[in-house]
């Protein structure tokens, strides 16, 4: 994949999950969970657009982190972007089964719980996966 | 059984004394205590708002609720310069007696009270909720107290005997005057001969669990009127074999639960109770000292009371007490079950664009004899109409506007009763013809009545201008011309409605989102149109949100999103299947890494 797709798809993925996780965690973070009107509007909006971000880094940056010597991705920076995806993808399925009719009252509240979390770890990966790439700026 | 003066009953004689009879066993103070009798203690929190009496006069439109309870939209009797002799005449035809009925002195030098000494009091008839054969005549009930026989009442409706000869306690009254000795001669009582035994003793056919039926003579609500009552279905806890009392429960203080979040706070714990709970702890352990006993004495009635969330619908439900089924609650964020009070969903008829018309037992005298009562009916009451709790919930509410003409001096209202009202205004009389074919006088009154109505009471500079309340609006006569009003005065009156029950197949949203999150959902966008005997154009008039000061723009926009809610699912769906995708691809490849070099060491080891 072109550099170009690259730099698209995780610009996505990281315009979308800003505003997410301003909306949910800034929300967390000031003690009045859970969202609600314009806020819950404003996560729930920006979900396909970071769900596509996801699916897209998941598909543009795979094959740079899959390992070989011949990567340009440094090795931490190509573990972290595996955290990512394995997060992005709880984050995404955490939010998006409680609007099936699979799960009860208490399956909710542990998809709620899990959304919330696995949230806080995506944000915490992206944040470190983000100056890992800087460092090593030779990505092709 | 035994009269008020404690002698074993007679059988042509004075009524029998239910607080003498059954409290021989029964410590009728204790009993006092409780919910249905204790509303004029001062003494005891109001608690969440409940129905209230409805004073309700269609000639002169009048609809005022009242409640000794001091809920807020309500008036207290004596504010109106009611007596509780006035109260238990207008009311007691559903009253279960104590109360302002039973007043511990009477003065016999007033007016009104004074003419209990001859009406007797209002004892609480334990078996308009205990008995059990069926046989207790709210009719004859009715009419005794229509004569003001109040006394004489328990005997009378519990068919123990007739009037020897009718004579009315309240024309007795009428002729006496206050202060004067009691007249001797008063109605008697020809008790029924077959009901006693050879020792005189009566068998009642009573149960400490109260029949459903009996609980329905006062607290019947229905909302399909006249001939579509067949379609109504139940309480789902009834249909399923529940009596109210198995949730509605109660000890001997008749402090029946009423079933709402967080109504452990409004029962406190009296020093009666400690004084009841401390007697029985020192009669079954001598040894214990009179200071220690009342501390476990309160222990223990703070440790029962914490019982009483647990008969909640929610306290139920996570309990698993008597059965009943866990919430499950499929497909449904937990943020609902933090925003809306379970009734909301479960309670109450299905909504629909506009609240119905809801008949209750207390305000339409249902289960008397009376002509039959219409959709405009006063006091016309609607529900279900979604307001916000005090816990900040949303529920259903059933809700009634006031309507009664007053005085209004500055920013002081001072509302007339219908007597006082009927005695100076002009209001157009019915024709008969009218009056037969509508005998509760449903025609709205056009502003040109009003106004008449208005202009001919007579200008009391002192007490204030007339004024007329009603829908929701303030009408008021200046310089000639009718101006009408929104206005807190006349802001309507809810509480909220918990049955009846609908099953979970039945509750709303169980068909989906889009019973509650559309552009036309009747939780947001009902129209909830204020009634009264005014034309129906002429009241307020809100949409849902409006009625608990949600914000439309909101509701309307997250209605709109919901249109993209399936489209949001497939695209998070797929995107998740492709990462998914990705992962299992390298994680498989990696494994393979892993793997592929002890195999090719094994094809090299032939």
């Amino acid at each position: 994949m072109n550099r170009a797709a690259r730099r698209l798809s995780y610009a996505l993925l990281c315009a979308a999950g800003l505003v997410m996780a301003a909306t949910g965690l800034g929300t967390l973070a000031l003690g009045k969970p859970p969202m609600t009107h314009w806020v819950l509007m404003a996560h729930v909006a920006l979900a396909p657009f970071f769900a596509l971000g996801l699916a897209a880094v998941a598909l543009t940056w795979s094959g740079a982190c899959r390992g070989g010597a011949d990567s340009p991705v440094s090795g931490p920076a190509q573990a972290m972007l595996w955290v990512v995806l394995l997060c992005g993808l709880v984050v995404m399925l955490s939010g998006v089964l409680p609007m099936t009719p699979l799960f009860g009252a208490h399956g909710q509240h542990v998809l709620y719980l899990t959304h919330r979390y696995s949230a806080i770890v995506l944000t915490a990966a992206v944040l470190l996966h983000l100056p890992l790439l800087a460092r090593r700026r030779a990505i092709t | 059984m035994v009269s008020e003066d404690g002698k074993p009953q007679e059988p042509n004689a004075s009524p029998y004394s239910p607080a003498k009879t059954c409290g021989k066993c029964h410590d009728y103070d204790t009993i006092s205590q409780g919910w249905h009798f204790n509303a004029d203690s001062v003494a005891v929190p109001p608690g969440r708002p409940g129905e209230p009496w409805i004073l309700t006069d269609p000639a002169t439109h009048t609809q005022i609720p009242l409640s000794y309870r001091g809920w807020a939209g309500t008036f207290k009797p004596s504010d109106l310069g009611i007596s509780d002799f006035e109260f238990v005449t207008n009311f007691a035809r559903h009253l279960p007696g104590g109360g302002p009925g039973e007043p511990d002195r009477i003065k016999p030098t007033d007016p009104q009270m004074g003419r209990m000494l001859i009406t007797g009091k209002m004892e609480i008839d334990c078996l308009i909720c205990h008995q059990t054969s069926g046989r207790y005549d709210h009719e004859a009930r009715f009419n005794a107290l229509q004569g003001q026989n109040i006394r004489w009442t328990p005997t009378i409706a519990a068919g123990l005997g007739v009037f020897a000869s009718f004579k009315s306690a309240g024309s007795i009254a009428d002729s006496w005057s206050p202060g004067r000795p009691v007249p001797s001669v008063l109605p008697a009582i020809k008790y029924n001969r077959a009901r006693f035994d050879t020792e005189n003793n009566v068998l009642f056919q009573v149960a400490r669990r109260a029949p459903v039926n009996n609980c329905y003579y006062c607290h019947t609500s229905a909302s399909a009127l006249g001939d579509a009552q067949w379609h109504e279905d139940g309480d789902v806890h009834l249909k399923a074999g529940l009596l109210c009392v198995d949730c509605h429960r109660n000890g001997l203080d008749h402090a029946v639960v009423r079933g709402y979040e967080g109504e452990v706070k409004d029962r406190p714990i009296n020093d009666s109770m400690v004084l009841q709970r401390t007697l029985l702890i020192r009669r079954d352990n001598t040894a214990i000292s009179e200071e220690d006993a009342r501390k476990l004495a309160r222990q223990q009635l703070q440790s029962e009371a914490g019982q009483v969330e647990t008969l909640t619908c929610r306290g139920c439900h996570t309990s698993g007490r008597l059965g009943s089924p866990a919430l499950v609650h499929k497909g449904l964020p937990p943020i609902h079950l933090e925003k809306l009070a379970c009734t909301a969903c479960h309670s109450g008829p299905f909504p629909q664009a506009e609240p119905q018309v809801v008949h209750t037992s207390l305000a339409h005298k249902l289960g008397l004899p009376a002509p039959e009562r219409g959709k405009n009916t006063a006091p016309v009451i609607l529900e279900p109409v979604f307001l916000r709790g005090a816990d900040g919930k949303i529920a259903p509410y059933k809700m009634v506007w006031p309507s009664y003409w007053a005085r209004l001096n500055g920013t002081h209202l001072t509302p007339m009763l219908p007597a006082e009202a009927a005695k100076t205004m002009t209001l157009p009389q019915p024709s008969s013809d009218d009056a037969a074919r509508d005998p509760y006088n449903t025609k709205p009154l056009t502003d040109r009545q009003i106004q008449q109505a208005l202009e001919s009471f007579p200008a009391e500079p002192a007490k204030g201008d007339p004024v007329f309340i009603a829908a929701g609006k303030i009408y008021r006569v200046e310089k000639g011309v009718l101006h009408s009003s929104e206005d807190p005065a006349a802001k309507p009156y809810a509480w909220a409605l918990a049955h009846d029950v609908r099953p979970a197949t039945q509750a709303l949203g169980a068909r989906g989102c889009a019973e509650c999150h559309a552009s036309d959902a009747p939780m947001y966008f009902a129209t909830v149109a204020a009634r009264g005997p005014v034309q129906a154009t002429n009241g307020v008039r809100k949409e849902m949100w409006d009625m608990r000061g949600d914000d439309k723009t909101v509701a309307s926009f997250f209605a709109f999103t919901f249109h993209f809610r399936p489209l949001l699912k497939v695209l998070v769906f797929a995107a998740a299947l492709v990462v998914l995708g990705v992962l299992l691809l390298y994680g498989l490849r990696g494994l393979g890494a892993i793997t592929a070099p002890a195999s090719s060491t094994g094809k090299e080891r032939p």
